[in-house]
């Protein structure tokens, strides 16, 4: 078939050629080089930016993965430096890249990913996968490299430099405990340390260390019956954003008061089925105040096992319509900024009417803490 | 003597019938892959393959090889050409997402990937973050997580897409783990994201992964994957189960075929063999699918419950493992033949697989049951210790078994 010399695709073709043809030229007569690295910054920038539901940007990327997998001149620590300040979502392409890239490395590059290492400046998951790449297959120098880490800014090595430090069989000191948990921010390594620390004789509150949230007003139980109202504003939610509570509301069954409900637990778990005799198609809220001493940025992080809602100062930051499918300490993470004095949070916890005996929990933690997971600093 | 199996299909019309299906779903993938859960007709039927009945861990024997994997999986493998493919999650809440390739003949590393999970890692303890069973079309593998990232690389391990469905919709997760197994049918990707938040199937692009086609799917927690089926028209079509329907829907676009309103399993997935769709429901519920339009339903039998693991169907039997019992049923009346108590198997998550006229079955602790199937009732001929924790259901490809347990990749042969 003899295709028609003007037919659009065919012109498009020709244009884009003779771009390209010019773009080559300027860049062999000018500055080759600084066009190669403009174009390949390019590359790095649409990847480091992409966003979520960005359609267009995710078939440019994956054409310019293509690209750069096979690309000479493109350097692993350029990758690599790409990752700071990207995007979750570009982060993601651009070590997807350097794993790539990796691969193919040669070995002497091991003295620049070392450098990269050694930055602490440069992205941390970048330089998490840095580290795994140098130890992979080295205990040793894994174990040494993370006993000089323990208060690295990535969260990730300095989870693995305290899982080291603690899978250590030689005796673990008071001194060295302390200095671990002044280290972990994990709460799973964090309770871990506590426990050793408690069995050494030195008690440590655990929910205070964490900054959980322990002292709470509740009231209800309102009706949630057929899982209904987890959207209905009832006059607690109105009258708590006007900051005008009263003392009682008209509540599932009857008049509701507001009354006092303290966590014990060390992961700060407040046990609502406890001190609402089990109530089930409910719901219930929860209000306490914190004081900080000036403003913080900072994150409310929730646990719980029930459809839950968050409000911060009058605004909601949480909310998840989901019942019974697991509870993790930190499983519901928003970034908060709290103000210079009294702050006020409010709880909306909704249970269902599920019969299993593990549906039967009604219960939620909250801690406040920064986005390492350190406790922030609270006026007493 | 025609094998007892194989009375009421004959080999040659298993290769037609195969190849048939093997074109329609598998394009690029080679007669002896291994491409997805349950293998790439998703069966979990491997009739030609020969394995050894009798393998241990600890001493070795019969074991090809062993690859010590960092982190935890809890997915099957697959096995693309000679690269055995599993995935796996570690770090801090297992949010560091991997997939790894191995040589099938030495069972070395030939190259690795790694993300971080954008989404919610967290899932019960004995599930992982690797959870999904990855796919491939025979050119690039995908890999799907708890956490819903959803990765393509090519053979060679270099990166072709990256999707955060946890950042494109927040309310995605399940925190006991999501375990749903991708498909790829005619270039797009299916995954089905079902849970209490925002609950899905979407259907991406395998080249470039932007989104071809997204249904809106019931909000309730299911951990069964999509399967595909042949229609009599010659169309493939993906079977999306859940709690509240049966589902045929088109891979290219997304849109329905036929529902049924039966409410499925949601952790066993169904399994299509001969014009039948045998689908965990009410029991099992086996629906005809030879004629056009809805299926219309065979036999329902509730003494043939699934439970965890998926169904096999080898020849005119259907075999399911209910809780630690597996039983037989008769394919074209759901009667049960017999049944077969498991000593000692404490739990069994891992779906079961059938090699020549043996049915291979992994309890959680790692002992596999060897099952012969040829007489009137089914006869444990052997029971393996691995010493691994098996939740994954294994492969099979030429004469060896592949086999992801919680910490290690097994290849399993005589040879």
């Amino acid at each position: 078939m003899i295709k028609n010399p003007l037919h659009p695709s065919w012109k498009q073709h020709c244009f884009r050629a003779i771009v390209r043809a010019g773009t080559l030229a300027a860049c062999l007569t000018m500055s080759a080089p600084v066009c190669m690295a403009d174009v390949l910054s390019d590359q790095l920038s649409a990847l480091r930016t992409i966003q979520p539901g960005d359609e267009k940007g995710l078939q440019q990327a994956a054409s310019i993965a293509k690209q750069l997998s096979s690309s000479k001149e493109l350097s692993l620590v350029q990758v690599l430096s790409a990752m700071k300040g990207a995007s979750p979502i570009g982060k993601n392409w651009l070590v997807g890249l350097a794993n790539g890239l990796h691969r193919k490395s040669p070995a002497t590059q091991t003295a620049e990913l070392e450098k990269f290492l050694a930055d602490k400046t440069q992205d941390g998951e970048a330089r998490y996968t840095v580290f795994r790449w140098l130890t992979d297959g080295n205990e040793e120098r894994k174990t040494q490299w993370l006993e000089e880490m323990l208060f690295d800014p990535s969260l990730e090595i300095r989870f693995d430099a305290v899982a080291r430090a603690l899978a250590s069989s030689e005796e673990i000191d008071q001194a060295r405990l302390t200095t671990l948990l002044d280290a972990a921010r994990h709460p799973e390594q964090v309770a871990a340390i506590i426990a050793r620390l408690g069995k050494a004789g030195v008690e440590v509150d655990q929910a205070k260390h964490l900054g959980f949230l322990t002292r709470w007003d509740f009231i209800g139980p309102f009706d949630n019956i057929g899982s209904k109202n987890f959207d209905k504003v009832y006059p607690v939610e109105t009258d708590w954003t006007k900051n005008q509570l009263a003392e009682s509301y008209e509540g599932k069954t009857g008049k509701v008061t507001w009354a006092e409900g303290t966590s014990e637990s060390p992961e700060g778990a407040l046990d609502l089925a406890k001190i609402f005799n089990k109530e089930k198609g409910c719901i219930v809220y929860g209000k306490t105040t914190v004081n900080v001493p000036s403003d913080v940025d900072c994150e409310i992080r929730v646990g719980c096992i029930n459809a839950q809602k968050v409000w911060v100062n009058g605004e909601l930051v949480i909310a998840n319509e989901v019942y019974h499918t697991g509870m993790q300490i930190d499983q519901y993470a928003v970034p908060v900024r709290l103000k210079a004095g009294e702050n006020r949070i409010l709880i909306k916890v909704c249970q269902n009417e599920q019969k299993e005996a593990w549906a039967q929990l009604f219960t939620f933690q909250a801690r406040l803490c920064d986005s390492t997971g350190k406790a922030i600093l609270l006026d007493p | 003597m025609k094998h007892p199996l194989v009375r009421w299909i004959r080999p040659s019309m298993l290769c037609v019938i195969g190849a048939s299906l093997s074109s329609t779903f598998c394009t690029l993938s080679r007669a002896e892959d291994w491409t997805q859960f349950r293998g790439p007709r998703a069966i979990g039927v491997a009739l030609n393959a020969s394995l050894p009945e009798k393998f241990d861990g600890q001493s070795g024997q019969n074991i090809g090889w062993k690859a010590s994997i960092p982190g935890r999986s809890v997915g099957g493998v697959i096995v693309v050409g000679d690269q055995v493919i599993t995935t796996s999650s570690d770090g801090m809440d297992q949010r560091r997402i991997r997939l790894l390739s191995y040589d099938s003949a030495t069972g070395k590393q030939n190259w690795e990937q790694q993300w971080v999970a954008r989404g919610r890692p967290y899932c019960h303890p004995t599930s992982a973050n690797a959870a999904p069973t990855p796919a491939s079309d025979g050119k690039r593998v995908f890999a799907f997580f708890s956490s819903n990232d959803l990765a393509a690389v090519d053979l060679e391990g270099n990166l072709v897409w990256y999707r955060s469905l946890a950042s494109d919709f927040p309310k995605a997760g399940n925190d006991v783990g999501m375990s749903s197994s991708p498909v790829v049918v005619g270039g797009v990707v299916i995954v089905q994201v079902e849970c209490q938040g925002d609950s899905f199937a979407i259907g991406l692009n395998a080249e470039d992964g932007t989104t071809v086609w997204k249904l809106d799917r019931p909000r309730k927690a299911n951990w069964s994957s999509p399967t595909m089926v042949q229609l009599p028209n010659g169309k493939p079509a993906v079977i999306l189960q859940s709690s509240e329907d049966l589902t045929a829907i088109s891979p290219t676009d997304g849109k329905a075929f036929w529902r049924v309103p039966i409410a499925c399993s949601t952790t066993s997935s169904a399994v299509s063999e001969d014009g039948r769709l045998i689908v965990p429901s009410g029991g099992l519920t086996a629906l005809d699918l030879s004629s056009s339009g809805a299926p219309s339903e065979l036999w329902k039998e509730n003494k043939l419950n699934p439970n965890a693991c998926s169904p096999v169907v080898v020849g005119d039997k259907v075999y399911v493992v209910n809780r630690t019992v597996l039983v037989c049923g008769d394919v074209f009346t759901g009667k049960v033949l017999w049944q077969l108590r498991l000593p000692d198997a404490n739990q069994i998550w891992s779906s079961p697989v059938v090699a020549g006229n043996r049915l291979f079955l992994f309890s959680m602790e790692g002992a596999c049951f060897v099952v012969a199937l040829e007489g009137e009732q089914g006869a444990i001929v052997e029971t393996n210790k691995l010493g691994d924790e098996v939740l994954g259901s294994p492969a099979i490809s030429g004469n060896a078994m592949y086999v992801r347990g919680a910490t290690s990749l097994w290849k399993i042969t005589s040879q």
